[in-house]
């Protein structure tokens, strides 16, 4: 970075003065030497940051500070005869938009320089007495060499906006005193530093209990809802893909059907017949299996399994759906020369199959996992993390930590307490996937099939 | 020969038997909500499993009566959302695989840590600041909000299909490359023909998604309730004032939604085979 | 001369017409007021000629009035309804006008209840709308009989025999504290907003033991709204939920329907009358709204006796207003008549947030018939419950 900084500085030193000038001026470089639909769209980059910061970011940059001076204020209007209320400022949007506004500013740091760039290697091709290239030929390279620019651009931006800039948002937010109490638009909240953290990890012994209980059975929970649904859903793809299975395709339509349902439509339907009138208990009482009805969600036990098995009448569709694809794909020779080998199916499903699906899909199942841990559906919507206990802040022995966070702040808007939890979580959860993931084979050796 | 016919037969036989039970496991929730679909009494619960009678009017009144819940239009909007967001994560999703699959560059491994570390944030977290970014643009309570939502995420799920492309022989390429083809072409032509289960596998995964989520629709669509997608309709149906009165048409507004999600994938089926077929191009 | 009249008459229309401000107003409500909400609006334009009004209907149930407003106030609408329970939260965050033109006709109109669930610490913060999100018993009257239901004992028994069971929802903090209401214990608000519940004390332990023999009783079972409106008069006789479930369960009984205030339980031998909370759905105008005073005359026209009288007619909802809620029609409704009997016994909900996670847990306990220290529990409950 050091180098790139010095050689950019001295190759300026030794450009014409467009160069330099395209300091200030953006493009200057550029349309100097003949390339003026480049420097047209540099000197455009310039004036709408410009315009960007002049009438809409630097209003919300310049409170970043405080996050807000005035609330909200109360009048009596004697004319009217109501308290009037004088507009103050919104923490929140300042918070928000500040946020938006810095990663402009960065972004248009990054083009400035691409700029400099620019009118360098102009100036130098100029000296050279080399022709400029036009800017269709540059387009071209975006097909070719520089392909994985184009590519990555649309998905990138949107990344950017949809999630990096809503998560710096939330982890800021978790540094200030954004509750119940302070709402806007009739209060402010301000930067408080790390009390929040503070707070969960030693101040409160009740929110510390919950939360590691809470953090131990989502856990628990990520670990059983991945392996049950890889386990089951690879056998019922083999199943389904043997060769002696008829009709494969009406198969897989036939476990594809319930997955169509939507989830809050078929969880609502299975948690009312689990409960103890509903018609799983009165099916078992009527077949006489059972005297009484069982309390499959007020049971911490009975609840917990109850999860991990309906999870897995959603999730084992999925699977078996991703698996059959990759199955299918399998390249044949490789069936071949195992049977000439005299290679048995039990040990082709294991010197083969195997193998060749983990490698595929192990990079899947870390982010069915991390999936899990945030699996919000089936939680929420079976038990709502019931059933309750005295022994948890707001929080049901099913609760993963992700329906906890979103009860705290959709329930009790405790913004800050929930961003506090939610940064823990996703640091650690993060390492360790990154771990795994680059440790796994198929991304080290991700060539091997190749 | 005679034997191994034999055993193959009670294999098959037992294949087909476990298929069969573990199909009806499956669809019991389905006949569940079919007859509650169907059925001519009121209510989300019955003593009785069976129904007394049955009807066709869940289904007709979710047209005719939508004076509460206009159904009709709500399951315009999602599907006309669910197309565009599952043409635009498709292509989005398979875009960022192949780059991390096959091309190389200097930053390739860091985005791809980044990404899979962006994935583990709560989505529901950046709602709101989602919501205001929207709205700074103008693009509050639109469609077209929903849909760049919806598709947002793209860069984020692409690990099944890089997996995928990561077993596509590189010969390919190579041919290809001393063809004149450009990295361009490669993609269009080459990677994404040979690729179809998992194009299927992704389309389908990002169609079904705006059916179901009734959490962001809520944030982005509040009051207008011209815009809302069925799902956040129906979720309005079961609330405590509306549940008696339309608890049966709920459960019919659920056949119907799953009816274009089973038939898009009865329809991408017939890629899967055709993934079969081209094994032998690969090799 | 009738056609100076009409010339007369146009002139001074148009005369309005130039002089009247154009007023655009956003109103909430649940989806099934919209329409009864489109008819109140334009009625209170035609009453209004001065103003040019244009109305915007937004479809945003009372439950999630306050989510949607905290989101984004900007966008939330002028005028709106939400329920008693989210007034704190709402007055916290300067969501709500002060009610201060024509205070004291609109406290004299409405009945002293829905008056004080739209205040906090003195200020009115809201017009009243309806009065009827409380809850009282219904009944099968092929089973129980107009003594049974006087006391918790007498439906037992009765049911008992008749091998039919009772609803309640225990699990359900809003139903579970009629027993410790009723054995007078405190659930409000002090001086600073915090929580205060005293379900610990002697009286809740004694309420307790009264829930514990309840759930115990081979009558008893738990379920919600749906089960109540499903199973009554099949496997149920009885059962406490509100209103809105009144035109399902008086359709599903026919003439045996019956309904009342709450029974009264045995607390050491004696008979204790069991107690619950009376709820309002209140009109909030908000701060940030661009024509308040406006946004307060529609407010208080959708809220006046009139409004009130069609909202019941149309869609059943009990007044708060006093004058509506005294007319034939309302006395003649089994339930709103039983909910005004309960709301004797009714204290205004004062709850915060961080209330309904424990009770519901220490519901579930009873539900699941624990044999826990029943002190214990509660007073787990009580620390959980006054927390933050």
């Amino acid at each position: 970075m050091q180098k790139a900084k010095q050689c950019l500085l001295r190759r300026l030193r030794e450009a014409d003065a467009s160069a330099r000038l395209s300091c200030a001026v953006m493009g200057l470089g550029c349309l100097r030497h003949g390339q003026v639909a480049k420097g047209l769209l540099y000197l455009a980059a310039e004036g709408l940051f410009i315009a960007y910061m002049a009438c809409f970011g630097g209003r919300y940059l310049a409170k970043f500070g405080t996050l807000g001076d005035t609330a909200q204020a109360r009048v009596w209007s004697e004319e009217l005869q109501i308290y009037q209320r004088i507009p103050g400022d919104n923490s929140m949007l300042i918070l928000l938009y500040s946020v938006l506004s810095i990663a402009l500013c960065v972004l248009f740091v990054v083009i400035w320089r691409m700029n400099l760039l620019s009118a360098c290697r102009a100036c130098e091709r100029a000296r050279a007495g080399e022709k400029q290239p036009s800017l269709r030929v540059e387009a071209r390279a975006l097909l070719d060499e520089r392909f994985h620019v184009t590519l990555l651009s649309a998905p990138m931006v949107s990344l950017l906006l949809f999630t990096v800039l809503p998560i710096v948002f939330m982890v800021l937010i978790a540094f200030t005193n954004f509750d119940a109490d302070h709402q806007p638009p009739g209060s402010l909240f301000t930067w408080t530093g790390m009390t929040n953290v503070t707070d969960v990890f030693l101040g409160n012994a009740v929110k510390t209990r919950t939360f590691f209980g809470i953090f131990g059975w989502t856990m628990v929970w990520a670990v059983l809802a991945t392996f049950t649904n890889y386990i089951f859903g690879l056998l019922l793809a083999v199943v389904i893909n043997n060769k002696l299975v008829k009709a494969k395709k009406t198969w897989r339509t036939l476990f594809i059907i319930p997955v169509a349902i939507p989830q809050f439509v078929s969880l609502l339907l299975i948690s009312r017949a689990l409960e103890p009138s509903g018609a799983i208990n009165v099916a078992l009482m009527e077949l006489g299996w059972i005297d009484a009805p069982l309390p499959f969600l007020l049971d911490e036990r009975l609840a917990r399994m109850a999860v991990v098995v309906i999870n897995m009448w959603i999730g084992i569709p999925y699977t078996m759906m991703t698996f059959s694809g990759v199955l299918m794909n399998i390249p044949s020779e490789l069936y071949e020369s195992a049977e000439m080998d005299g290679a048995g199916p039990v040990r082709r499903f294991f010197s083969i199959t195997l193998p060749y699906m983990v490698f595929v899909t192990t990079p899947q199942t870390i982010t069915t996992f991390v999936a899990n841990i945030n699996n919000f559906n089936v939680i929420y919507l079976l038990t709502a993390g019931g059933p309750f206990s005295l022994d948890y802040y707001q929080a049901g022995k099913t609760d993963l930590l992700v329906t906890w966070l979103y009860k705290l702040t959709v329930d009790h808007h405790d913004y800050a307490l929930a961003s506090t939890i939610g940064i823990f979580i996703f640091m650690l959860v993060s390492l360790c996937s990154l771990a795994v993931y680059n440790r796994s084979r198929a991304v080290r050796k991700e060539d091997m099939f190749q | 020969m005679k034997m191994a016919s034999g055993r193959r037969r009670r294999l098959s036989f037992l294949l087909h038997a476990l298929l069969a039970a573990l199909a009806l496991l499956w669809m019991i929730p389905v006949f569940w909500l079919l007859l509650s679909s169907f059925r001519a009494e009121p209510g989300a619960y019955t003593p009785y499993l069976w129904p007394k009678g049955f009807t066709l009017d869940n289904y007709a009144r979710l047209f005719t009566d939508t004076r509460l819940f206009n159904f009709p239009r709500w399951f315009g909007n999602t599907l006309l959302v669910a197309v565009c967001s599952c043409l635009i994560t498709t292509v989005l999703t398979l875009m960022v695989a192949y780059v991390y699959s096959r091309l190389r560059f200097k930053s390739r491994r860091a985005l791809m840590n980044a990404s899979l570390v962006l994935g583990m944030f709560p989505g529901f977290m950046s709602m709101i600041a989602i919501y205001h970014f929207l709205k700074a643009v103008g693009l509050d309570q639109t469609l077209l909000a929903l849909i760049l939502v919806y598709s947002g995420g793209a860069a984020l799920n692409y690990h099944i299909a890089k997996g995928f492309f990561d077993t596509i022989p590189k010969a390919l390429d190579e041919a290809a490359t001393l063809d004149g083809a450009s990295k361009s072409v490669i993609f269009w032509r080459i990677i994404l023909p040979n690729a179809r289960p998992i194009v299927v596998n992704t389309a389908i995964n990002a169609f079904i998604a705006p059916w179901c989520d009734f959490i962001f629709v809520s944030v982005i669509m509040k009051d207008n309730y011209d815009n809302y997608t069925v799902a956040k309709g129906l979720y309005t149906m079961v609330d405590k004032a509306n549940i008696y009165d339309w608890y049966t048409a709920f459960c019919a507004a659920a056949v119907l939604i799953a009816v274009p999600i089973v038939l898009l994938f009865i329809r991408l089926q017939s890629f899967y085979v055709s993934g079969v077929t081209s094994g032998s191009v690969k090799g | 001369m009738k056609k100076v009249l009409c010339a007369l008459l146009a002139l001074a229309l148009l005369g309005s017409a130039a002089l009247a401000e154009e007023i655009s107003l956003k109103v909430w409500g649940s989806q099934e007021d919209q329409e009864l909400l489109a008819e109140l609006c334009e009625a209170f334009a035609a009453e209004h000629p001065e103003n040019e009004w244009t109305f915007t209907y937004g479809v945003v149930g009372e439950a999630d009035a306050k989510t949607r407003y905290l989101e984004d106030p900007a966008a939330a609408a002028d005028v709106f309804s939400y329920p008693d329970d989210q007034i704190i939260d709402l007055v916290n965050a300067d969501a709500l006008y002060e009610v201060t033109r024509d205070l004291d006709a609109i406290v004299a109109a409405n009945t002293p209840g829905s008056i004080q669930a739209a205040s906090v610490n003195g200020v009115l913060y809201g017009y009243p709308m309806t009065a009827d999100n409380g809850y009282f018993l219904y009944y099968d009257k092929s089973v129980l009989t107009e003594e049974d239901v006087q006391t918790l004992d007498g439906i037992l028994a009765a049911a008992n025999a008749a091998g039919k069971q009772v609803q309640m929802d225990i699990s359900n903090g809003w139903y579970l504290a009629s027993f410790f209401l009723g054995n007078g214990c405190t659930l409000g608000l002090d001086e600073d907003g915090r929580q205060v519940c005293d379900f610990n004390s002697p009286a809740g332990l004694a309420a307790a033991e009264a829930v514990r023999a309840f759930c115990n009783d081979p009558a008893f079972t738990p379920g919600d709204d749906s089960f109540l409106m499903g199973a009554i008069g099949d496997s149920v006789c009885a059962g406490v939920s509100g209103t809105w479930c009144a035109e399902a369960i008086s359709e599903k009984l026919g003439e045996n329907y019956g309904a009342c205030k709450l029974p009264t339980f045995t607390v050491d031998g004696e008979q204790v009358q069991m107690g619950s909370f009376l709820g309002c759905k209140i009109l909030g105008v908000n701060t940030q709204t661009a024509h308040p005073v406006e946004a307060m005359m529609l407010a208080e026209y959708l809220t006046s006796e009139e409004a009130q009288v069609r909202r019941f007619e149309v869609r059943g909802y009990g007044p708060s207003n006093i004058a509506a809620a005294s007319s034939e029609a309302v006395a003649a409704d089994p339930a709103l008549s039983a909910l005004a009997a309960q709301s004797a016994y009714a204290i205004s909900q004062q709850v915060l947030a961080g209330f309904w996670t424990p009770a519901e847990a220490l519901g579930a306990e009873f539900e699941a018939h624990s044999t826990a220290d029943l002190q214990g529990l509660l007073d787990q409950f009580v620390a959980q419950a006054t927390e933050g």
